[in-house]
């Protein structure tokens, strides 16, 4: 194992982003932030509206921002001055959907080998693995509608975490669910994190959600963050 | 029932069937995630055999498939032949006329597929072509059976087209609603009748298939 100290230098996450919206119905919305964060869990906690997901949405390549950088360690996914835009599909950063976006034709061991490169034993494995260590191998067969909404909760993080992400986005997945499911999710996550050190974004606008899951926390505001 | 006029319809809708699968696809495909400002100008020129008249747009095709044109004289150079008042003229102008009926619905599939999944898939790494066979086919199909089977339908049916371009040479460009059209000219109204309910009771049948296949993946939704 790498020293904590020494990992989180090489794969922390930097970000520093601007981005306007305007339209004619909604006021005008700005987003400004920078930060930079460790690996583990950090939340960014504020009310709807104040551009959580829209950071999550920009970390991914779903969105880009107008202007700013964003790496992760070494690896530059976006500098709007080098004019470097890396598409969502070579970001490998994880996202897990604040609606799970499980694909509702595929099996949940489908669901999970979609993101995977290899092929063969070592595809089988990877998938075995993973859902062994989230408690859902019994589910591999079934699809997303046949199964409760924290057993998908748990396939679509293993979804996300099988690829080997550098980085993981969660947009309010355990909302709605209680807090021991919820507890007993996250720990899960945590094992997986102790081995794999990578920055977690965990967005949410649930005050005791923040405080149960977090080491540490962004309170955003209006497009901005305005405490730590 | 006239037996040659039935295999030859057959013959043209499942050709006509086939060949809006393979370009109404693409064409969907496009319509449905092109960010282009002017694909409403294709799309308008896509629909037009909605409300055109089956006459004006038969006119046109009759005078395009005539050696004073491009198409009309390459086509000739191609085959020797030509293409208007022969089986293949038809159809081109049955592709081209039952196009909206095979793109629109697979249009309506392909934006019936919900986004997130597809951003799922994007920071899955998949590219484009994966996110395409594997996500948005499979979801769509419901949509792309639709247009298939409903150019097939409408292939069928198709009457004024026909006549303009195909005539009504037994057995090349006898189809069978030119057949009942014949039948009436001639005052027999048995057989009319009798060709008319094959084709009402096939078009109802064929109805009844997409609309319960429609209502079938809809039960699939997730709860």
């Amino acid at each position: 194992m790498t020293d904590p100290q020494i990992s989180g230098l090489m794969s922390g996450l930097q970000l520093e982003l601007k981005k306007t919206f305007s339209s004619k119905r909604l006021h005008r919305f700005s987003l400004d932030v920078k930060f930079s964060l460790p690996p583990g869990v950090t939340v960014i906690f504020g009310p709807s509206g104040s551009g959580k997901t829209t950071i999550l949405q920009c970390l991914a390549g779903l969105t880009t921002p107008d202007e700013g950088a964003i790496s992760v360690g070494s690896e530059v996914l976006f500098d709007s001055r080098r004019n470097i835009n890396l598409p969502p599909q070579q970001r490998r950063v994880g996202y897990v959907f604040q609606d799970l976006a499980l694909f509702p034709h595929m099996t949940a061991a489908d669901n999970v080998a979609f993101g995977i490169r290899s092929n063969g034993d070592q595809r089988t494995r990877l998938v075995r693995d993973i859902l062994e260590r989230f408690h859902i191998t019994h589910l591999s067969g079934h699809r997303p509608n046949e199964i409760s909404g924290g057993q998908r909760q748990r396939v679509a993080l293993a979804r996300a975490l099988v690829t080997n992400p550098r980085l993981l986005l969660l947009d309010e997945p355990f909302s709605a669910l209680d807090d021991d499911l919820k507890l007993a999710i996250i720990g899960d996550l945590k094992q997986w994190l102790a081995q794999n050190s990578i920055p977690v974004l965990l967005v949410t606008h649930d005050r005791s959600e923040a405080s149960l899951l977090g080491e540490r926390m962004l309170l955003m505001k209006d497009g901005s963050v305005v405490g730590q | 029932m006239n037996w040659q006029a039935f295999a030859l319809t057959a013959r043209l809708a499942t050709l006509t069937a086939l060949i809006l699968t393979i370009i109404g696809v693409p064409v969907a495909l496009w319509i449905t995630f092109s960010q282009r400002r002017w694909k409403f100008l294709l799309e308008a020129v896509l629909g037009l055999p909605l409300i055109l008249p089956p006459t004006v747009l038969g006119l046109y095709l009759l005078i395009a498939f005539g050696n004073g044109t491009v198409l009309g004289r390459w086509f000739e150079r191609l085959t020797g032949g030509t293409l208007a008042f022969t089986f293949s003229g038809l159809v081109v102008s049955s592709v081209l006329y039952s196009m909206p009926f095979a793109v629109q619905p697979m249009v309506a599939g392909f934006r019936g597929v919900d986004r997130r999944l597809i951003d799922a898939a994007r920071t899955l790494g998949a590219e484009r072509w994966k996110v395409y066979s594997q996500i948005v086919l499979p979801l769509a199909w419901p949509g792309l059976l639709t247009g298939v089977m409903l150019s097939f339908a409408h292939t069928v049916g198709e009457f004024g087209v026909v006549l303009m371009v195909g005539g009504n040479i037994p057995g090349a460009t006898r189809t069978l609603s030119i057949d009942i059209y014949d039948q009436v000219q001639a005052l027999d109204y048995a057989a009319a009748n009798q060709t008319a309910l094959v084709l009402l009771l096939f078009s109802y049948t064929l109805l009844c298939v997409v609309y319960g296949l429609n209502r079938r993946t809809a039960l699939l939704e997730p709860r």
